[in-house]
């Protein structure tokens, strides 16, 4: 190493160590003085599943005079076995930033904030609905929830809002997040939710990443699959992506596609395995039917109203309604075969950009019935114009080639969020959504749920309420008129911010509950404190169906609450308390233990609170206190009474069979031009998690990633003369930006495109994005959009 | 056994060296620039690289823009100018996991400042020496042994502070002697009081 790097190194990368010589001299002090006092076996040690991603790792949080001191990963736990990411290791610090939100606080007429009671909160609050609901009635009033959200608070506002207050106008940020794969399993299955587990990482030969950064993302399972990679030669791991990412690194083999050309690649190997004849036609025979949406391009549109303002689709109308509704006709494996025919590979590799012969070679993995092959993905194919279509593309592979519900054989949609599954998805904090799979504009279902809730019949709406990018429209428009905001970020993670901006004295009503100051919170009119991760008792659903439970290990700061305790504090006070009829030091078990009725005897079995406290999670559906590995599969699930193969018994519009969906490609909702010549692409870094709200409050991981930037393929950076660090402004139609240019960084995009992380608050990427999105699963895609690059 | 003697000999002017430097950091103050090479066994500098006692440490050095396993690797090795890359410590885990991923636990420090003010301080490292049952019995393993399994990395060589250098380095089956010793349970005989144990150094 030459003596100018040794002094570069000094000066600049130990910034620890010099930041340790003089000006933490104090914390330095308060280091060396517990240096022995304590250890290991001196704090006490309880159980928690991860806060951040949708892995759902097992930790210890070790607590000490009311503190936590310490976690480390469980290993007992089988989801990570003992290993966490660099966001798991520095959990304790996330809850101990100075700028915890600790009291109630009002805006003022000023435009600062005045700290007021609880008491004085939750009455305004109430208010503020009661009064909404007189004038102007239940669709005026929303709350928009999380899939960070516990099951505990997800229930308490499902159930106050479909049952107290009767709107459904609830919704998760799963919507920005998972939507697509919901609208994927219920169209092929009924049932939502992956039927593989974790184990398919050690079971499975061929691993194939669709869009899916995984060595990133979802750290600890990419480990998991590393090893079994390191132990089995044979297995193989593709890279599908638009661009080259950490990931890239460990594939046998990088597959890089044009933007939205996914559904074209899909196809080309569909087309492959027929034209081979490499289907497993007893399985289909058996197992399958075919059917067919509506294709027309023009009539399902893109859900957004364009770059400027006006319609890119007349279907959308003023009115921002989105009235597509897809229709399911029979189809056949004849009529399929025609339907592909068009996707040759020659077609397929103009279109996609793909070399023939790699897709080939997908084709000769997806078809190898000697190797078991895993298809595993999360934003990029979920946060896509046509996302329902690519989960039902995927998981069509499978079906083709009988390489599902089986070891080490499956599609398995990865989640972001840790609850995304357990409280968006199973709960049903969506707008159309009841718990355990049901809608509301089934009536049997709203039977169903009154009648566990004790309710009188007709007391839930069967319209379905406003989905999330519909919801903060009409909060813009003064459709909606109070809105709850727990646990989510939405200032900086909707696409096109520039639409739900809000004006001075606008006359709506937004409550916040979080526990750091946000974007959002600055946004809102009044701030409630919130009690975070272990300060709480709680129940997180990961990606595998495991739910997993947490006792409170310490206490919240200042007059932090639970999420949950706040919506029933509400309740009661606009005369709703018997929805919550439990103890107040006591609600927890029953709560849960009402909710879980839900899903008893239809194979959404959850298990019991009492299994939860006492295991690492179990996956569901449990019966008779034993989990399931793998759904729909005989010798696994308790509701499969054959000797072998697979029912799809939740399946019950198709015969009690999977639908197959043929879909075709279409091209995205904007695509670069000569003015906007590149395209951008959104996502995460492995260092913060989503807004950044939590992870940037903890010092290594703020050093680690201090700010986003763009980054930049080289080749294009060198024609602009633009080299890393070089502030460059990008522009689109809805907005520009200025950042430091990222050559050759942790990612690497293609030609003619850039990358920008979403978690800055400070330089808001989404006031670019636009606001397309499928509009079968209403999800907003973050990853395409036109951009220009300028120097600064 | 000449050789043994001479391999003795040897460490303990270098054990006396590491102890030289170890009082010389200790001593080391506010003076800036100084740090590098000779804060490597310092306990305090560990202290400063992580969150807290478990948590994997910062990288003290800028991106060398190679696979860490290069110089941190089973044995670890001196890097010009720059002081003793450590071993890696985790070669355990193969059993269990892919150690290529290094930067999933370890990042660069690529700024001083931080976002928001936070002042948690965690558990630091226990610098009790490991219990032993009498003076010349070999001391338990007071620590995790998840993702710690080379014990060569922290207890031999340069890179190990004076204060957990083992002696007899050649010995390399550790935990034939020595224990691992998570709990505080004793365990409680049946026919009344065992060893009590002894706290010492």
């Amino acid at each position: 190493m030459k003596r100018k790097r040794f002094l570069k190194v000094l000066g600049g990368g130990t910034a620890g160590i010099a930041a340790f010589s003089c000006a933490d001299q104090e914390r330095a002090a308060e280091i060396a003085a517990r240096q022995g006092a304590l250890q290991d076996s001196d704090l006490t040690w309880t159980k928690a599943p991860c806060r951040y991603c949708g892995t759902g790792c097992g930790v210890e949080v070790g607590v000490a005079d009311g503190k936590i001191m310490a976690v480390r990963g469980d290993e007992a736990n089988p989801v990570n076995r003992g290993l966490l990411c660099v966001k798991g290791y520095h959990l304790p610090a996330m809850l101990y930033g100075e700028d915890r939100l600790r009291y109630p606080m009002l805006k003022n007429a000023n435009g600062g904030w005045d700290r007021i009671s609880w008491d004085e909160a939750l009455d305004l609050i109430a208010s503020k609905y009661q009064e909404a609901l007189d004038d102007s009635g239940p669709e005026s009033v929303a709350f928009y929830g999380s899939g960070q959200w516990g099951v505990h608070d997800g229930y308490a506002v499902t159930k106050w809002f479909r049952g107290g207050l009767r709107s459904n106008n609830v919704e998760p940020n799963a919507r920005l997040c998972m939507a697509s794969a919901v609208m994927g399993f219920m169209t092929q299955f009924q049932s939502d939710e992956p039927m593989g587990c974790y184990e398919d990482f050690e079971a499975g030969d061929d691993f194939i990443l669709w869009g899916n950064n995984m060595a990133e993302m979802h750290p600890v399972l990419f480990s998991r699959i590393l090893a079994n990679k390191r132990e089995n030669p044979r297995v193989r791991i593709v890279d599908l992506a638009t661009r080259r990412t950490a990931t890239s690194d460990y594939a046998d083999m990088y597959v890089e596609f044009k933007p939205n050309t996914d559904l074209a690649l899909a196809n080309g190997i569909l087309h492959i395995l027929i034209r081979d004849g490499k289907i497993d036609r007893p399985f289909l025979d058996e197992n399958v039917v075919f059917r067919r949406g509506i294709e027309d391009r023009d009539e399902i549109g893109y859900g957004c109203w364009g770059a400027d303002g006006t319609s890119t689709n007349p279907a959308d109308g003023p009115a921002e309604r989105y009235g597509f509704r897809d229709q399911a006709s029979p189809s056949s494996l004849a009529e399929l075969e025609a339907f592909l025919a068009e996707y040759t590979p020659a077609r397929v590799s103009e279109i996609t950009g793909v070399p023939i012969g790699q897709i080939e070679a997908l084709a000769e993995m997806y078809g190898d019935q000697s190797r078991g092959t895993v298809s595993l993905w999360c934003m990029g194919v979920n946060q896509h114009v046509r996302g329902t279509w690519m989960n039902n593309l995927i998981t069509d592979l499978h079906l083709l080639t009988g390489k599902i519900s089986r070891p080490g054989a499956n599609p398995f949609s990865l989640t972001g969020q840790p609850s995304a599954c357990g409280t968006a998805r199973e709960v049903g904090t969506l707008a159309n959504r009841l718990p355990a799979d049901m809608v509301v504009n089934n009536p049997e279902h709203r039977a169903k749920a009154e009648e566990i809730w004790g309710l009188e019949p007709g007391t839930i709406p069967a319209r379905p309420g406003y989905h999330t990018m519909d919801m903060f429209r009409a909060f813009k428009r003064g459709d909606v008129k109070v809105m709850w905001i727990q646990t989510t970020n939405p200032w900086v993670t909707i696409p096109n911010l520039n639409r739900i901006e809000r004006e001075p004295g606008d006359g709506r009503f937004m409550v916040v509950s979080d526990i750091y100051p946000t974007p959002t919170t600055e946004a809102a009119d009044l701030v409630l404190p919130s009690a975070g991760w272990v300060e709480r008792e709680g129940v997180f659903g990961n990606s595998e169906r495991r739910t997993q439970h947490w006792e409170k290990a310490v206490e919240p700061p200042g007059e932090a609450t639970e999420d949950a305790w706040q919506v029933m504090e509400v309740a009661r006070r606009m005369g709703m308390g018997h929805l919550f009829p439990w103890p107040e030091d006591d609600w927890h078990e029953p709560m849960y233990e009402e909710y879980r009725l839900f899903g008893l005897g239809i194979g959404k079995d959850l298990a019991s609170y009492q299994q939860l406290r006492e295991t690492r999670g179990m996956l569901w559906p449990v019966v008779d206190g034993r989990e399931t590995r793998y759904r729909y599969a005989a010798g696994f699930d308790p509701y499969v009474e054959k000797d072998e193969g697979v029912h799809f018994y939740k399946a019950t519009n198709f015969g009690e069979r999977a639908a197959f969906w043929l879909r075709p490609y279409h091209v995205a909702a904007e695509a670069p031009d000569e003015e906007f010549p590149l395209w951008l692409c959104t996502g995460r870094v492995l260092e913060h998690w989503h807004t950044g709200s939590m992870t940037r409050r903890v010092k290594q991981l703020h050093q680690a990633v201090p700010r986003n930037y763009v980054e930049i393929n080289r080749v294009d950076a060198q024609e602009m003369g633009v080299k890393t660090g070089d502030r460059v402004r990008l522009v689109s139609r809805r907005g520009d930006l200025e950042l430091e240019a990222a050559v050759d960084g942790r990612g690497q995009p293609p030609r003619g495109s850039v990358f920008v992380p979403f978690f800055d608050e400070a330089r808001l990427i989404n006031l670019l994005t636009l606001d397309a999105m499928d509009n079968i699963s209403k999800e907003p895609d973050f990853k395409k959009c036109a951009v220009r690059l300028e120097r600064v | 056994m000449r050789a043994g003697a001479a391999q003795r000999a040897a460490r303990s002017v270098r054990r006396a060296a590491m102890l030289a430097a170890a009082i010389l950091v200790g001593t080391w103050g506010c003076a800036p620039g100084d740090a590098g090479v000779a804060s490597q066994s310092d306990a305090r500098v560990r202290a400063e690289r992580r969150a807290y006692d478990g948590a994997p440490p910062t990288v003290p050095h800028e991106d060398m823009g190679m696979v860490c396993t290069e110089c941190h690797n089973e044995r670890g090795m001196p890097v010009d100018d720059l002081g003793f890359a450590p071993a890696e410590p985790h070669d355990g885990t193969a059993q269990a996991y892919s150690t290529g991923r290094c930067r999933q636990c370890h990042v660069f420090v690529l700024a001083e400042d931080t976002f928001a003010e936070n002042d948690w301080v965690g558990l630091q490292q226990d610098l009790r020496a490991g219990r032993r049952l009498n003076a010349l019995a070999p001391p338990t393993i007071p620590h995790r042994l998840f993702m710690r399994e080379n014990c060569a990395a922290c207890h031999t060589g340069p890179g190990a502070r004076v204060a957990i250098a083992t002696t007899h380095p050649e010995r390399d089956r550790c935990r034939q002697c020595h224990v691992p010793a998570e709990g505080p349970d004793v365990f409680e005989s049946a026919f009344g009081d065992g060893y009590a144990g002894e706290e010492g150094s």
